[in-house]
């Protein structure tokens, strides 16, 4: 390596442009490699499975839940309805604060700071800001209910069974 | 810049951007020598280097940039590394199936694992590397004597760190590595056994072990490291930069100062500036860091061969790191880290072989457990780290294979070659029940 | 070149492999898998809700979460195998085809659906196939990659693997093993393998040798109780094959096994994964239970010993395993048929009780079956006492002598491996022409004791073991036999033995013989291995017993034509060094036990505290 020795070259004009040119050049280079790194760390980093409960999964036949069944499944935080031929699966995290709200003959309310929702999940009492979100339910191809909760549905919205 | 009062609030808004860069870059991209001194001395990554360095320091073939390549190896390692703790859980049951999960399930995971695991291979070649550079042209002679003895520690730190981390993926391989390299230390005398209980924190290898692996690899060793790789790159200045040979000083001045006016370098060079009107060569000079003994505070008074840091010797720098990060993607890319069965407690591998770098202590020890683990090493160690102390005569510094040092040279490729062949034979030559086959 | 052309260019080096890096990352084969999966169901689907389904999923990595059995697992074997539960895709190419319905896995069919027993969701892959759950790529997931203890049992074999075996050892009976991991009922219908491996581990006496928790004690081999987790199907065949194969050293016998007969221990041993989930620390406990009792009411049962019994005892206890009774055959240890006229009721007891009590180096595994067992056993073989039908000499050899002096005499017979110390090697004319007649007649009529060579003496008459000798010499031997040449010795030890001598005799022993005989005087020295025959154990007490002085001073002194031992008279032994070598030879062996043991040197004296110990011990 020639150390590039100051004012003499500087002075021609070519060379200048040259090494402006370069150093755009590798300027680019490390640029794009940061980029490309600080993505890669950042995919990197988001997990792609996880190791607990898994969001999407299978509950049973509908069989399993006769009519007028409001259960509520703690481990996976989720309220199975049943009316008639109609299905449903309410989230019982709290939108408050997320702790986990019992069914009551009325509906839901939250044993943390007395948030009370309808049967549909709306709010009528306590702070909750908004309603119980509604997650998809399918009828899987092997016949069994298969609850998604990465998708929220509108509520009122049932599966036929 | 800087120290402009605004008038008003919106001018501070206008000038917000502007400000915020010159809080951080005080000065604009150097066109002058002033600026280049400046550029380094304020700028906090930069002013570990001197702003000026000599034209020896620069040539390629005189360095090799190995201890640079160390140093990137290491930054490179510290970096994969943290993002590797993101999912490894330093437990028995789990960190072998976290490893699955890097090889399968993790974005990227194979490849940071792999990143990590050759750089740090490449690091330990690295770090023998350089110490054979520093040996072989003489640059452990005073005044650099501790900072060899600090290169010597780095190296078993090194070494200790790659140790460590070996135990940290909980196959076989890591399993019985660590069974071995620990029953090694049980033979030091006095002390082995606390040694390998104290390493251990128990009888055998296990979850307590691998707890203290892994803090130690990724907190104690590293800070350790950090702490002497800081102490060694300080000392690198304050020893009078890289080494060079004697006459490389003397020769035809090519004065290539300017006089210093600029507001942040009145501090540190007034008495140069000084210094620099009057034609003489001061051999020693004084000012505010005149308490320091030594050639260093030479800086644009003695006519010398040296070149401004920026940009000659940072863009080296760059490069230098630019060819680290290329060659180790390109291996990582390549080459996938291997990783053996699980554990099996009942059932070693055979042969059960350490990593490369460990073979050779491996290849003495199926001789002598005690001499070959503990007497030998021992002793290389403390040859090492007397070499400068016993060698005195400054002669033959700064220049590869000097005439002078024929004898030191011979002793230390003698010491590197047996070393070699004794890892080249663990690695090639030695098959189950550590016997002898042919690699063919 | 100047450093800012170098920087550049290295720049966009590094700039292309991070990109080259990056690229290579999104290019999964489980997401094309998926996809296909997505857009197959698509035109599969029937109503529009099924449609919607599809639509709604995008390829992303699906795994099942097991708790219920041990470790947790995570099974992501249905990110490739999406369609595995969905009925379909049925006939379908791998990866995307639905997991076979079958009654013999408990699925039922309910209104025209099939309704699996084992429900993924609850039970996921690996707890049945094996292979590896975290793995996403083929060559890690089903465990061809050589490292992974579980390849997919009976569908992937590894590179490694001996190539001719590779063909047995798939099949998907295999699975049986891991079925058995819960089902352990004995006879579930579902691992009819399993089941045939436990009843042959029984048959073939394996469970003399072996143990397994719940199922036998046997100590002399390695204990099978978690062999399933510890080793390979690949492992488990061929070590029952050939058990020489892995360990060189095994002295595991070679047993008479059809293929199927190994592919079903195979399966069994794969079973033995220490603890199986269904196996509560109750159910443990209870097969103990279970396993005391049945030692306890097999006493009481068996308090008044009966031939009858012994003969049942010998069929149920797979003594022919190894040994021979008439038909039956194991071919590894001795022939039982005339063992009324061969041994006496005391040398069957001792020998059942503790094997190496009267042939110190037998392999014969100690069963702990109780002493009114072993009377019936001895009682049933003391009937065996019908001479022998056969006349000439070559007839008596080939029925009598070769299954262990083997048919051409060179000492290869079926069981040689198996016997220590070996059979003669006939063959070899140098041992045969320096020994005289009357000691090869005195070892027919009497045997040789502390070996397994038995004494003939009431199952053949004189004239039929003079047939047999001269049979040897004429078809073995072949060379005419010369005049031996007496050695002059001494008839009994001229030095007396006392605590010098025998220290003496050990300095001797310590520079001279241990390179054969060993440190040990077991004759297994570092040389041992290479020398044929292996030298003597000298700790073989009833051997050396049997031994007179005059023949020890002849073999020290003159060596022994025909095998290793070296003439040491050559070697600058004199008679009186002889004598305090077979002082100390003799204080290894004591007739009795010792009462007062004089202080001698400390390796005799310390064999003769392990010989007591052993003796007081029993």
């Amino acid at each position: 390596m020639k150390p590039a020795v100051t004012p003499q070259i500087e002075a021609d004009g070519e060379a200048v442009t040259r090494r402006k040119v370069l150093s755009w050049l590798s300027g680019f280079g490390l640029f794009g490699s940061l980029i490309i790194t600080a993505f890669s760390n950042l995919i990197f980093i988001k997990p792609r499975a996880t190791y607990g409960q898994p969001n999407r999964f299978s509950i049973g036949k509908p069989e399993d839940f006769p009519s007028g069944v409001r259960l509520s499944l703690d481990t996976r935080r989720v309220c199975i309805v049943r009316d008639g031929d109609k299905m449903a699966a309410i989230s019982t995290t709290c939108t408050h604060l997320g702790c986990i709200v019992s069914v009551s003959e009325t509906g839901f309310s939250c044993p943390c700071h007395g948030s009370r929702y309808d049967q549909d999940g709306t709010v009528t009492g306590g702070p909750a800001p908004r309603a119980l979100p509604w997650y998809q339910v399918s009828l899987a191809p092997n016949g069994e209910i298969e609850v998604d909760k990465d998708t929220e549905i509108e509520p009122g919205s049932y599966l036929r069974v | 810049m800087s120290n402009q009062t605004s008038t008003s609030p919106w001018k501070a808004m206008i000038e917000l951007p502007e400000n915020i860069w010159h809080s951080i870059f005080r000065n604009p991209l150097p066109s002058s020598d002033l600026g280049r001194a400046s550029t380094s001395f304020t700028n906090f990554f930069l002013h570990l280097h001197p702003v000026k360095v000599h034209r020896n320091s620069l040539r390629a073939t005189f360095t090799f940039g190995l201890g640079l390549i160390s140093f990137f190896l290491f930054f490179i390692l510290v970096v994969t590394g943290i993002l590797l703790m993101f999912y490894y859980v330093p437990s028995t049951s789990q960190a072998y199936d976290r490893m699955l999960d890097l090889r399968g399930t993790v974005a990227f995971g194979i490849f940071l694992r792999n990143l990590h695991r050759w750089s740090a291979h490449g690091m330990v070649a690295a770090v023998f590397l350089h110490m054979c550079r520093v040996f072989l042209t003489g640059s452990y002679k005073p005044p650099r004597e501790f900072n060899w003895v600090l290169g010597v520690l780095l190296l078993l730190v090194t070494l200790f760190m790659s140790f460590t981390g070996y135990l940290l993926p909980w196959d076989q391989l890591a399993f019985w590595a660590i069974t071995v390299g620990t029953s090694i230390a049980s033979y030091a005398p006095l002390v082995g056994k606390q040694v390998k209980f104290l390493l251990l924190g128990d009888s055998t290898v296990g979850q307590e072990a691998l707890l203290r692996f892994y803090v130690l690899h990724v907190a104690v060793l590293p800070a350790v490291l950090s702490l002497l790789v800081a102490i060694h790159f300080w000392r690198i200045r304050k020893d009078g930069g890289l080494s060079r040979p004697a006459e490389e000083d003397e020769l035809a001045p090519q004065p290539n100062v300017e006089v210093v006016t600029g507001p942040a370098l009145v501090m540190a060079t007034s008495p140069a500036a000084a210094a620099a009107a009057k034609p003489v060569l001061q051999k020693r000079q004084y000012g505010i860091q005149g308490l320091v003994r030594g050639p260093f505070t030479k800086i644009g008074n003695v006519p010398d061969r040296s070149v401004f840091s920026w940009p000659n010797l940072f863009m080296a720098e760059l490069v230098v790191f630019l060819i680290t990060v290329a060659g180790v993607l390109l291996v990582s890319l390549y080459f996938n880290a291997p990783l053996e069965e699980p554990v099996n407690v009942m059932h070693p591998p055979n042969p059960a072989k350490a990593p490369w770098y460990f073979l050779g202590l491996q290849e003495q020890v199926s001789y002598s457990a005690f001499w070959g683990g503990v007497g030998i090493p021992t002793l290389e160690v403390v040859l090492l780290l007397l070499v400068p102390y016993l060698d005195r005569k400054i002669a033959g510094v700064g220049r590869w294979f000097a005439r002078e040092r024929l004898l030191a040279n011979s002793l230390f490729l003698t010491f590197v070659v047996v070393n070699v062949i004794l890892i080249v034979i663990g690695t090639f030559f030695r098959g189950p029940n550590w016997e002898f086959v042919s690699p063919w | 070149m100047s450093t800012r052309v170098t920087l550049a260019i290295v720049s966009f080096v590094v700039l292309i492999v991070h990109g080259i890096v990056f690229y290579d990352q999104f290019f999964n084969r489980w997401e094309k898998h998926q996809a296909a999966y997505f857009e197959q169901a698509r035109s599969l689907a029937k109503t529009d809700a099924e449609r919607k389904a599809v639509d709604g999923r995008s390829p992303r990595i699906e795994q099942v979460i097991v708790t219920q059995f041990g470790e947790s697992r995570v099974d992501r074997c249905v990110t490739c195998h999406i369609a595995s539960d969905d009925p379909r895709f049925q006939g379908h190419a791998e990866p995307l085809t639905t997991h076979p319905y079958s009654a013999a896995l408990g699925d039922v069919q309910r209104n025209g659906h099939w309704e699996r027993r084992h429900k993924f969701t609850d039970f996921g892959c690996t707890i049945c196939h094996d292979g590896q759950g975290r793995g996403l790529e083929t060559v890690y997931a089903h465990g061809e990659d050589e490292f992974w203890p579980d390849p997919l049992l009976g569908y992937v074999t590894q590179a490694n693997w001996h190539s001719e075996f590779k063909a047995k050892l798939t099949g998907k009976e295999y699975m049986q093993a891991n079925c058995a991991q819960c089902h352990t009922e004995e006879n579930f219908p579902g691992t009819p393998l399993v089941q045939r491996g436990r009843q042959l581990f029984f048959e073939k006496a394996c469970y003399g040798c072996h143990r397994i928790e719940g199922l036998a004690n046997g100590t002399l081999g390695p204990d099978l109780s978690e062999v399933g987790k510890k080793f390979k199907i690949n492992y488990l065949w061929e070590h029952t094959v050939n058990p020489r194969a892995f360990q060189p050293t095994s002295f595991m016998p070679k047993f008479d096994l059809s293929d199927d007969e190994i592919k079903a221990l195979t399966v069994f041993m794969k079973s033995r994964r220490g603890k199986n989930f269904a196996e509560t620390s109750l159910g443990q406990y209870r097969a103990r239970l279970q396993q005391t009792k049945f030692e306890e009411g097999s006493k009481d049962k068996a308090a008044a010993p009966s031939p009858g019994r012994g003969e049942q005892l010998i069929r149920e206890r797979s003594c022919t395993a190894c040994h021979k009774l008439g038909e039956r055959d194991g071919h590894i240890a001795p022939d039982l048929s005339y063992e009324g006229l061969i041994r006496d009721e005391d040398w069957m007891m001792a020998h059942f009780r503790e094997p190496k009590s009267r042939i110190p180096d037998s392999i014969m595994p100690v069963f702990g079956f109780g002493d009114p067992e072993f009377r019936s056993i001895s009682e049933y073989l003391k009937t065996r006492n019908a001479p022998p039908p056969f006349k000439s000499g070559e007839e008596i050899y080939k029925n009598l002598c070769a299954r262990c002096h083997g048919e051409k005499g060179d000492g290869k017979g079926v069981t040689y491996l198996y016997l220590d110390p070996a059979p003669r090697d006939l063959t070899k004319v140098a041992f045969m022409n320096s020994k005289s007649e009357d000691r090869f007649l005195e070892s027919l009529k009497s045997g040789v004791p502390g070996t397994s060579m038995p004494p003939w003496e009431r199952a053949l008459s004189e004239e039929q073991r003079r047939a047999v000798l001269s049979y040897v010499f004429q078809t073995f031997v072949r060379e005419p036999r010369k005049e031996i040449k007496e050695h002059k010795v001494p008839e009994t030890n001229p030095v007396a033995s006392s605590g010098e001598s025998i220290q003496r005799g050990e300095q001797i022993f310590l520079q001279r013989c241990t390179g054969c005989h060993g440190r040990k005087a077991d004759g297994k020295g570092p040389n041992s291995l290479d020398i044929s025959p292996r030298p003597r154990n000298l700790r073989n007490a009833a051997f050396v017993n049997s031994v007179p002085d005059k023949r020890l001073f002849d073999s020290i002194l003159y060596g022994v034509q025909g095998t290793a031992m070296p003439s040491w008279i050559d070697y600058g032994l004199s008679q009186n060094e002889v004598g305090d070598l077979i002082n100390f030879i003799r204080s290894m062996n004591p007739r009795t036990v010792p009462s007062g043991r004089e202080k001698s040197s400390t390796l005799a004296s310390q064999m003769n505290q392990e010989v007591v110990c052993r003796q007081k011990s029993k």
